[in-house]
Order: structure tokens, then C-alpha cells, then sequence
């Protein structure tokens, strides 16, 4: 089966704004992504893991390499791949219903058939009774959860998300992720999901890509063979083979940080 | 916290000593009548002119003058500064430019006007419009170099064409800096009228007050120093507050 996300030889040199030092950013960065697959990537602070999505979202062009979604090369953003911003991206002058519909107005699907899409979106984010309110009177993972929503009701071949759940508190960073283990289950669809958080790398992924230090290429793939039913986080913390999968990829992602790097 | 009822005795209480000391100063003062005239001669004035029709007239004049430039200015200034924003460039070019002669204010340029235009309603227009529109298309332009490109690309990433980004995105986003721009301008504005109708004297509050100096008319000046700052309330309270309250104070944008 050829892959969802094909990465080959994949670089990217820009020139800091503030320090006008140029960057070489990813390096020599080989990639597959299957059709269905949830990848989660890690690395070390500053080592291109937001270059790589923007660039496979279309909103960066790689200085070299090649990128091909579904056999195609990505010249630009479009809506066969959806993304989820690291800080809150829904609009503040849009309602929580109004936002969540935003891709399928894009799209121009007929108004009947948005509100039930919204409607289904919002029961599954467990936002109902909230679909009037403006995103200022959320809080940040009830912004997160819309954002999530959105891109989800677009009904993207491809989901991209960025650290979503960075800026959330820990009790509702739990929540969100076990919501989206059990979307991803539901939905089949393929995602790729950048971190620095190395429990939430193991806990949501069917492969962790762990990235080198500076330029980012891939050091390490570790295979996550544990069904989507038992990722809750009360059985993560009890099962051995989390842990030792977790000892694993925090002591790769530990090998590339230290030296000038350490923070 | 204060509550309504506090507000209203503390204004009645401040209002009333004001007039108090006010008339008690008029007429205890060795100084001649016109000099400082007492509260009631200034409602006198107000009775007066309103009978005789003079004042509504000049109100009106004056309302119907930043009136109208208000609206050439969200007509014209509002879709200029947006355009103006779209590009970094075309704002690296114009912001010094524009900044510029919002500083250099109406007022400044009446004595140049006056040469161009004449002593007539044409100045008058000319002045009051350009002070309003160059704050206007100024914060409209900003504005748009203000909104997060974050919003942009996220719609980008829905699949959003150009159009539809201006639409949804960028307008919406440039809406505070909008509001911040027709605040700034209406209230250059009102400076600027009352100054050109002082100077080029065709009807209006401005021409009012500068008038009744020649006659040492000092009520009268009061009473239109008084519907100036009055007018000024008004116009903000019920054409500035409601747009903001209907948009971004409803999206969180803004602390009240």
C-alpha cells in the first residue's frame, strides 16, 4: 500500500529575523506516514518539529526534499489536510457553533447539512448548551476542543496537529486525550501529532517518531503495539509495557538533548 | 462597588456646588458683568436663542457637518485603509505618509485652505473631512497588519480562498483598530469644525462663540463652549459606544 505522507530527503535552511543567522532547521529528513495511522513526533526544543508539520501543511515551502500527500507533492495549504494550532486558532467573532461550521461554509455545504454536522461535532467535544457562546467565554481546553472540532467537521484526509494540547492544564490535558484516542478510533483518520511531551507521545501514538537534535531527521521510530480500547490513563500508568515504552523514547529524546542545547 | 443611585447624588452634589460657587463668585467679584457671568445669564442665553430659532439652527448646521464627514470617512477612509493593509509593503510605504498628515491637523492647513477654497462652506467641508480621514484610513491600515497571522492560516488550512479570508478574517480582525481610528477621527474632527466655522464664520457652534466675542457676549460663549463638550457626549454615546458594544466588546476584544 503506498503511504498517506511520503517525506524523502527532506530540508529546510531559513534566516532568523531577529538574529539574521541563518537556520538549517531539517536535514535530510526521511519519512512515511500509512493510510490510518496516528504518528506521534517528538524531538528536543528547537529541533524543527513545527517546520515539518507547517511544511506538510503547506503554509512553509521546504528549501529541499520532496512532499507527497497521497502520491501528490504539497504546494500549498488546502482542506484534504486539516490543522490543529498549537495556541487557540478559532475566531474570536465566531461563535462555538459558528467556528466548528467554518470548513464546511468553505466548502459550501448547504446550511441543513451544517447545523447536523455541527450538531454531531459538538455533542462529541461535549460542548452542548455552548454552541452560542463566543470563545472568550471558554475556557482554554473548551477553545481547544472547538479548534479540534473544526478541523475535524472539515473532514480532513490528513489531520496536523501542533503541541494542541500544550497550553491546557494537566487534569484537562488528560481529558483531551483520551477524547481524541477514542475520535481517532472512530475515525480511522491519519494524524500526525508533534509534541515535546513524551507520555502523551506513547499514549496516543501507533508509531512515535523520535527527531534528532538540530537539524531535525528522524533518529527513531518505535512501534506502539497496544489496542486504541486499553489507552486510558489509569491503565497507562499500571501497564509495564507503557512504561518500558516510555523509559524508550524518553531516553532517545535524552540522548539528543545536553550540550548547547540543555536548557 | 457604587451603585446607580450613588453616581446620581455624587454628579447633583458636584453639578450644584459648581453653580453654587459659580453665582456666588459672578457676584461677589469686583469684576464687570461680561467678565464672568453668572449660571443663570447662560441659561438666559439658552432660552434666548433657542426662541429665536438661532441656536437649533447652528446645531444642526454643526451636527450635520461631522455628520456627514463621519460618514464620507467610514465610505471612503474605512475600504482605503483596509486595501492600504493587505500588503507590508504598500504600508511600509504609506505609513510614514499617512502619519504625517494625521498629525499635520485641519486646523493647520485652514489658513492654506482659506487662500484655496474662500471664506465658505466649502472650507469648512474640506477641513472637517480631511482631519477625519486620515485617522481613519491611518488605524484602518494598521488594523489589518494587526490581525494574528494565525487567524490567517488557519483558514488557509480550511481550504479558504483570498476573498473569503478578507471577509471572515481580516475585517473583522481590524474592527478595534477601525473603531480606535472613527473615535480618533470623529474627535479631531469636532475640533476642526468648531475651529474652521470660528474662521471661515457660516452658521455653526463654532461660529456662534467667536461671533459673540466681538459683542462681549461672554454668556453666549459659555453656553457654546457648553453644547460643545455636550454634543460631544451625545455623539459618542449613541454612534460610537453602540458599534463597539455590538461588535467587539461582544467578542472579548476589549476590556469594559
Amino acid at each position: 500500500m503506498p503511504a498517506k505522507i511520503a517525506l524523502t530527503g527532506l530540508g529546510h535552511e531559513y534566516v532568523n529575523p531577529f538574529t539574521r543567522e541563518r537556520v538549517l532547521a531539517l536535514d535530510g529528513l526521511e519519512l512515511e506516514v500509512a493510510e490510518g495511522e496516528f504518528l506521534t513526533v517528538v524531538g528536543p526544543s528547537g529541533c524543527g518539529k513545527t517546520t515539518l508539520l507547517s511544511i506538510l501543511a503547506g503554509l512553509t515551502t521546504a528549501t529541499r526534499g520532496a512532499v507527497l500527500v497521497d502520491g501528490r507533492p504539497v504546494t500549498g495549504p488546502g482542506r484534504d489536510r486539516g490543522v490543529v494550532f498549537q495556541e487557540f486558532a478559532i475566531l474570536p467573532w465566531r461563535t462555538v457553533e459558528r467556528n466548528i461550521a467554518h470548513g464546511l461554509e468553505i466548502q459550501g455545504v448547504p446550511r441543513a447539512e451544517r447545523a447536523a454536522t455541527v450538531r454531531r461535532f459538538v455533542d462529541l467535544i461535549g460542548l452542548r448548551g455552548f454552541e452560542k457562546k463566543y470563545p472568550h467565554e471558554l475556557s482554554g481546553g473548551m477553545r481547544q476542543r472547538v479548534a479540534v472540532a473544526r478541523t475535524l467537521a472539515a473532514n480532513p484526509e490528513v489531520m496536523l496537529m501542533d503541541e494542541p494540547f500544550a497550553s491546557v492544564d494537566a487534569q484537562t490535558r488528560i481529558t483531551l486525550q483520551e477524547e481524541l484516542n477514542t475520535i481517532a478510533q472512530a475515525t480511522r483518520k491519519t494524524i500526525l501529532f508533534v509534541t515535546h511531551n513524551v507520555e502523551e507521545a506513547v499514549f496516543l501514538g501507533d508509531r512515535c517518531c523520535v527527531l534528532s537534535r538540530r537539524p531535525g531527521r528522524v533518529k527513531a521510530l518505535v512501534r506502539i503495539d497496544i489496542p486504541r480500547a486499553r489507552r486510558t490513563w489509569k491503565l497507562f500508568t499500571s501497564d509495564p509495557e507503557f512504561g518500558a515504552l516510555k523509559d524508550r523514547v524518553l531516553r532517545l529524546v535524552r540522548e539528543e538533548v545536553g550540550g548547547e542545547d540543555e536548557r | 462597588m457604587t451603585t446607580r443611585w450613588e453616581i446620581v447624588v455624587t454628579w447633583a452634589v458636584v453639578l450644584g456646588g459648581t453653580l453654587a460657587a459659580w453665582s456666588l463668585a459672578a457676584a461677589t467679584l469686583p469684576l464687570p458683568d461680561y467678565y464672568l457671568p453668572p449660571p443663570s445669564a447662560v441659561l438666559a442665553a439658552l432660552v434666548d436663542l433657542t426662541a429665536k430659532g438661532i441656536l437649533p439652527t447652528y446645531v444642526f448646521e454643526s451636527l450635520r457637518r461631522i455628520v456627514l464627514a463621519t460618514l464620507i470617512g467610514l465610505v471612503v477612509g474605512v475600504p482605503t485603509g483596509l486595501l492600504l493593509g493587505m500588503s507590508r509593503g504598500v504600508t511600509a510605504f504609506f505609513y510614514p505618509l499617512l502619519n504625517f498628515f494625521q498629525s499635520v491637523s485641519g486646523i493647520a492647513w485652514l489658513p492654506l485652505m482659506l487662500v484655496w477654497f474662500g471664506f465658505g462652506e466649502q472650507t469648512i467641508l474640506i477641513a472637517v473631512n480631511y482631519t477625519v480621514l486620515f485617522p481613519v484610513i491611518f488605524n484602518a491600515m494598521l488594523g489589518v497588519r494587526s490581525v494574528p497571522p494565525l487567524y490567517t492560516n488557519a483558514l488557509r488550512t480550511l481550504g479558504a480562498p483570498r476573498w473569503r479570508i478578507v471577509r471572515d478574517v481580516i475585517v473583522p480582525g481590524a474592527l478595534p483598530s477601525i473603531a480606535t481610528g472613527i473615535r480618533l477621527g470623529l474627535a479631531y474632527g469636532w475640533r476642526a469644525l468648531i475651529a474652521a466655522e470660528m474662521l471661515v464664520g457660516a452658521h455653526g457652534i463654532g461660529f456662534m462663540i467667536f461671533n459673540a466675542q466681538n459683542f462681549h457676549q461672554t454668556a453666549r460663549i459659555m453656553l457654546g463652549m457648553g453644547i460643545i463638550g455636550v454634543l460631544w457626549v451625545i455623539l459618542d454615546y449613541f454612534l460610537l459606544r453602540p458599534l463597539e458594544e455590538a461588535t467587539i466588546a461582544r467578542w472579548g476584544l476589549v476590556q469594559r
